[in-house]
């Protein structure tokens, strides 16, 4: 085994590429790869394609910082603080291409990708708009049962980036909580980040092997980012921060708003 | 008794929790989780509880204000990421999920999407979630806290969730003939669908809300049936227990 433990810097210079399809984990304002997202806007990556299921501030951010050329999503919105200020007026504007799915095929489209298919099978989505709109999914007759479904075409991610509770220094990661997507996008994709809580010795992930959720090789760089989903939460370590997020919706209704957000939390 | 329109509507969205189900909650559905688990602890034991914390049967000793945080996996009984409550609900084996909406019309579809057109919309709604995928199989509660006639429209300009399309039987012409909106529960009443024409149908008034009131917030023609009952008030066990487990008050969330 190698060792794979880098800075946030380098992980995400070396990885990370203009023009990538990247996946993040996490949903809502749960264990989203926040610290991985600022620093995403720091080194002023572009022409990213960005794919989660039910994403918020994360996806708000990148998109408001011009790094963002496409959006694969069955939900962008800050829940109760109101549509994701930016998504919305980027989209409107005409400024990112809009790839709008339901979890189930975002889900599918991501599993497709671990399984090593180009497409996956999907029931639903037949008669909504959604499958109209969406050139990734096609009309489906099983050549079996003749039963009417929808295709749905794996979206193999670049890179995918997960923030995760503890993982040794070769990448064996451990998740305690909900895994929403994050695995299958770990599988799913080229190149792995994490960022984790805490660095722990190997011997500890050997007696607990239970506890590994992706397994060192599925692994590119982990990265050691203590609250690093900060403001969303991250399970039994902290939760999340509702008055940070109230103050971003805020800020970022207008574009002197989200540039002093950044200023004061992003290239502090 | 005294209560809020929040409390009422969770203990008429719990009523549509038979014992035995198995309901997924999805994100930023503070009234639906109250509902799960309002079923689950009082008339639905038998009920399983899914949410979009991926928690399997979570009882939690307060509800969070993110309905897919760390605190609604409290006592859970496992973890089942979402990619396996979808394939169960592929199976048949998932019985209701509520789903909200920005706008719905008279056959029960559903907008999350876009006002205007698509590739330059006038506005840009936060995407459906589930809704396009789960609508075209299951049977789904549709829940509006704000009653008016913005929300409910005669025709959505674009479908994010399928109710019954064009009325009738277009579901089975599109060879989705399962599922669909059962309900539709909102501060002012209760409606479904006419079963021949699909169209939505009045079911009944909440304590204190006029016929007029409905009629003058809805954006089309409702079907309304000669007798129209009262819709039922939340009993006092059932108050007693929304409050207990909800001491901020996350059920008022939608009514800010």
């Amino acid at each position: 085994m190698e060792k794979r433990l880098y800075s946030l810097e380098d992980a995400i210079a070396k990885f990370v590429s203009d023009g990538d399809v990247v996946a993040i984990g996490g949903i809502g304002r749960n264990r989203c790869p926040m610290e991985a997202v600022r620093e995403i806007i720091r080194q002023g990556k572009k022409d990213l394609h960005i794919v989660g299921r039910e994403k918020g501030m994360d996806f708000d951010m990148l998109i408001g910082a011009g790094c963002v050329r496409k959006v694969s999503f069955a939900l962008v919105s800050l829940e109760e603080f109101g549509l994701a200020p930016n998504f919305r007026k980027f989209a409107q504007e005409g400024k990112i291409e809009i790839d709008e799915h339901a979890c189930g095929s975002i889900i599918n489209s991501i599993r497709a990708s671990a399984m090593g298919i180009p497409s996956i099978p999907v029931r639903g989505l037949i008669g909504s708009d959604v499958f109209r709109y969406n050139e990734n999914i096609k009309e489906f007759v099983c050549p079996f049962t003749g039963e009417k479904m929808v295709l749905v075409k794996a979206v193999n991610p670049d890179v995918a980036i997960i923030h995760a509770h503890r993982a040794d220094e070769y990448g064996n990661i451990q998740i305690f909580g909900s895994y929403w997507e994050d695995i299958l996008m770990a599988k799913g994709a080229k190149k792995v980040i994490v960022t984790v809580e805490e660095i722990i010795e190997h011997e500890e992930i050997r007696k607990n092997p239970f506890n590994t959720a992706i397994p060192y090789f599925y692994v590119s760089a982990v990265v050691h980012a203590p609250r690093g989903a900060y403001p969303t939460s991250c399970d039994s370590y902290y939760n999340y921060d509702d008055e940070h997020i109230k103050e971003y919706a805020k800020l970022a209704k207008t574009e002197e708003g989200f540039n002093e957000y950044l200023k004061k939390y992003v290239f502090k | 008794m005294s209560y809020t329109t929040a409390e009422l509507m969770i203990s008429l969205m719990a009523k549509e929790i038979k014992d035995g189900y198995r309901v997924l909650q999805g994100l930023y559905s503070p009234m639906p989780m109250l509902a799960c688990l309002l079923a689950k602890n009082l008339h639905a034991p038998n009920m399983v509880y899914f949410n979009t914390s991926d928690a399997v049967d979570p009882s939690p000793s307060e509800v969070p204000f993110s309905t897919a945080g760390p605190k609604l996996q409290e006592n859970c009984i496992a973890y089942m990421p979402l990619v396996e409550v979808f394939d169960l609900a592929q199976r048949g084996e998932l019985d209701l999920i509520f789903l909200g909406a920005a706008q719905v019309d008279m056959y029960g579809n559903t907008n999350l999407s876009v006002i205007g057109d698509f590739r330059k919309p006038k506005v840009r709604l936060p995407g459906g979630a589930a809704s396009a995928y789960l609508c075209a199989f299951m049977n789904t509660v549709i829940w509006v806290p704000r009653h008016n006639a913005k929300v409910f429209v005669e025709k959505v300009g674009f479908i994010t969730g399928q109710g019954y399309i064009n009325g009738w039987d277009t579901r089975e012409r599109l060879d989705i003939p399962f599922g669909g909106p059962q309900k539709v529960i909102t501060n002012l009443c209760i409606m479904d669908f006419e079963p021949k024409t699909k169209r939505m149908r009045l079911v009944s008034l909440h304590p204190g809300v006029s016929l007029d009131d409905v009629i003058n917030n809805t954006g089309f023609e409702l079907i309304i049936p000669e007798e129209i009952p009262q819709s039922p008030e939340p009993s006092q066990e059932e108050l007693d227990f929304i409050r207990s487990i909800d001491p901020n008050n996350v059920r008022e969330l939608e009514f800010k």
